[in-house]
């Protein structure tokens, strides 16, 4: 477990690294949601919703913030399996999936922290309309960081899977691309789900993607109630345990037949 | 003449190299599919559910989509070379092996690179502006086909210039600089909805300073029979031209920049 935890912060570290490159970053992501926002706010003045408008602002704001939990990667995996030393990782007296399973944690947790407190202060000062609202009651708050902490889980063991298919075919850059593009659309990133046709969104909000930062946000928003909070978690967390195993599955299977590269 | 001889020979070469790994051209010609797909289906969902934004309506949205799409990759499939690692070849002093050839520098960046895989964005935007512009009941005339076609071409020019803004950075500070993706990419998300979309600043930003407005929106509303800024009709055929002037001051201060040229290489 020590050894683990160690990986874990070492990650952390690393992550904490780049902060001035973190800056510009951030400022692309605010430009981003500026613009997002605009487009909703002109839809919105032609033809008002159910929806209020204050939750589909705050819906982008969290997707901006949050932006990097989806799509951090670790570089440095794909570049052993491609050169082969992956083979020193094989020799360490740990779960080969464990240890990566922290690695990446870490680099999403810190990375899309780091990003999203400054981006969260300027989205809670800019005008009424705007910016992201304050959470809907103190338990629906308590709920989303639960449930944001499960959507976390989630999309590790994504990763991990998408991993697998990098270790299989050496070059995944098509099918790692094509996963995330699935994910940035079914995510909600590209288009708030709370948009998405009512008949769609019942079969969406069950899908893994929609556990990762579309869960947590509708607990935020209020537009999940507090009352239907255990069974979205409880949704949640099935969907942890199933990734992780075949995760899990997948790599013993790849650890079995892996073909170490170089030489 | 010759540098167009240079520059297709180019294409066909790289191209050929690129198809060397058919499955992982495939995969990722498909990923490009289901990027623009999944623009195109936003868009969609948004005329679903709101039926329109402010004057336009839902066949107006898909041409003003389409309009960019086929503008944006486009350039990014033949401008390649400045739109992919043109920053690149400045930071590692690659550039130096550009200035001993008897050619512009320009000229060998273009040919350096072609991204054939954008072929399916073009198609997502060429769909969208098929079905934009039957939704809308566009009638075609000679003038409104050239109209667009000129649109086109300066868009292309225009992104073009962008994308030599994080060059030039790179000339004097080595480090790329990401901010500038807030005008490109920014600009091609922000400007596939017409300009009054939105508030006055952006506005503002991407009319005068990076002109997508005047390029693509003016004559692609005057297609649609719906003038933009009640301006007459010359007008439309002289604004799309902003383009090429941002290409020129830009093109202009890239060659400053070159003199300023010290390479990083060893």
């Amino acid at each position: 477990m020590r050894a683990y935890l160690s990986a874990f912060r070492m990650r952390r570290k690393m992550e904490l690294q780049y902060r001035g490159a973190v800056l510009g970053g951030v400022i692309c992501q605010v430009f981003f949601g500026l613009i997002l926002v605009a487009i909703y706010r002109a839809m919105y003045a032609g033809k008002p919703q159910e929806i209020p408008l204050s939750h589909i602002t705050s819906y982008v704001w969290l997707q901006q913030a949050f932006f990097r939990m989806l799509l951090a990667s670790d570089p440095e995996l794909t570049d052993k399996i491609r050169t082969g030393s992956i083979a020193y990782d094989l020799c360490r007296p740990l779960d080969l999936y464990g240890f990566y399973y922290v690695r990446i944690m870490a680099q999403k947790m810190t990375g899309s922290l780091l990003r999203a407190v400054p981006m969260l202060v300027f989205a809670f000062l800019l005008p009424e309309g705007w910016g992201l609202m304050l959470p809907a009651s103190a338990a629906g708050f308590a709920w989303s960081v639960a449930g944001l902490f499960l959507g976390l889980l989630c999309v590790c063991a994504l990763e991990n899977i998408t991993m697998g298919f990098t270790m299989r075919t050496l070059d995944a850059r098509g099918m790692q691309a094509l996963l995330n593009l699935l994910m940035m659309i079914l995510a909600g990133n590209i288009l708030p789900l709370t948009l998405f046709p009512d008949s769609w969104q019942r079969v969406i909000t069950l899908l893994p993607y929609a556990q990762l930062l579309d869960a947590p946000i509708r607990l935020y928003t209020g537009d999940t109630p507090p009352s239907s909070a255990p069974g979205i978690l409880l949704i949640q967390g099935i969907w942890v345990l199933l990734l992780t195993g075949v995760g899990i599955l997948f790599w013993r299977a790849n650890q079995k037949r892996i073909e170490i590269q170089g030489g | 003449m010759d540098t167009i001889r240079l520059y297709l020979h180019s294409m066909r070469m790289l191209i050929r190299s690129q198809l060397q790994y058919p499955l992982s051209f495939f995969l990722q010609t498909l990923a490009q599919l289901v990027m623009e797909g999944g623009e195109m289906l936003a868009v969609i969902l948004l005329v679903d559910r709101f039926e329109h934004l402010n004057q336009w309506g839902a066949g107006d949205l898909y041409f003003f989509f389409g309009l960019m799409s086929v503008t944006f990759y486009l350039t990014e499939c033949f401008g390649r070379g400045i739109t992919g690692n043109f920053p690149y070849l400045v930071r590692t002093g690659q550039l130096d092996t550009f200035l001993v050839r008897p050619r512009g520098v320009l000229t060998q960046v273009m040919c350096s690179a072609v991204d054939p895989r954008r072929i399916t964005c073009i198609a997502v935007g060429v769909a969208a502006l098929i079905i934009g512009s039957g939704m809308a009941a566009i009638e075609w005339t000679a003038a409104k086909v050239l109209l667009m076609a000129e649109a086109i071409l300066c868009g292309s020019i225009l992104i073009l210039g962008l994308f030599m803004i994080e060059a030039i950075f790179c000339i004097y500070s080595v480090k790329s600089i990401e901010l500038v993706n807030a005008l490109t990419y920014g600009g091609r998300s922000a400007c596939e909805y017409p300009i009054d979309t939105y508030p006055r600043p952006l506005r503002v930003l991407f009319t005068v300073l990076a002109p997508f407005a005047l390029t693509l929106h003016v004559p692609g509303a005057w297609i649609l029979g719906k003038p933009l800024f009640g301006w007459p009709e010359w007008a439309v055929w002289v604004s799309p031209v902003s383009g090429i002037v941002f290409f020129w001051v830009i093109w202009g201060c890239f060659q400053k920049a070159m003199r300023h040229y010290r390479s990083t290489g060893s």
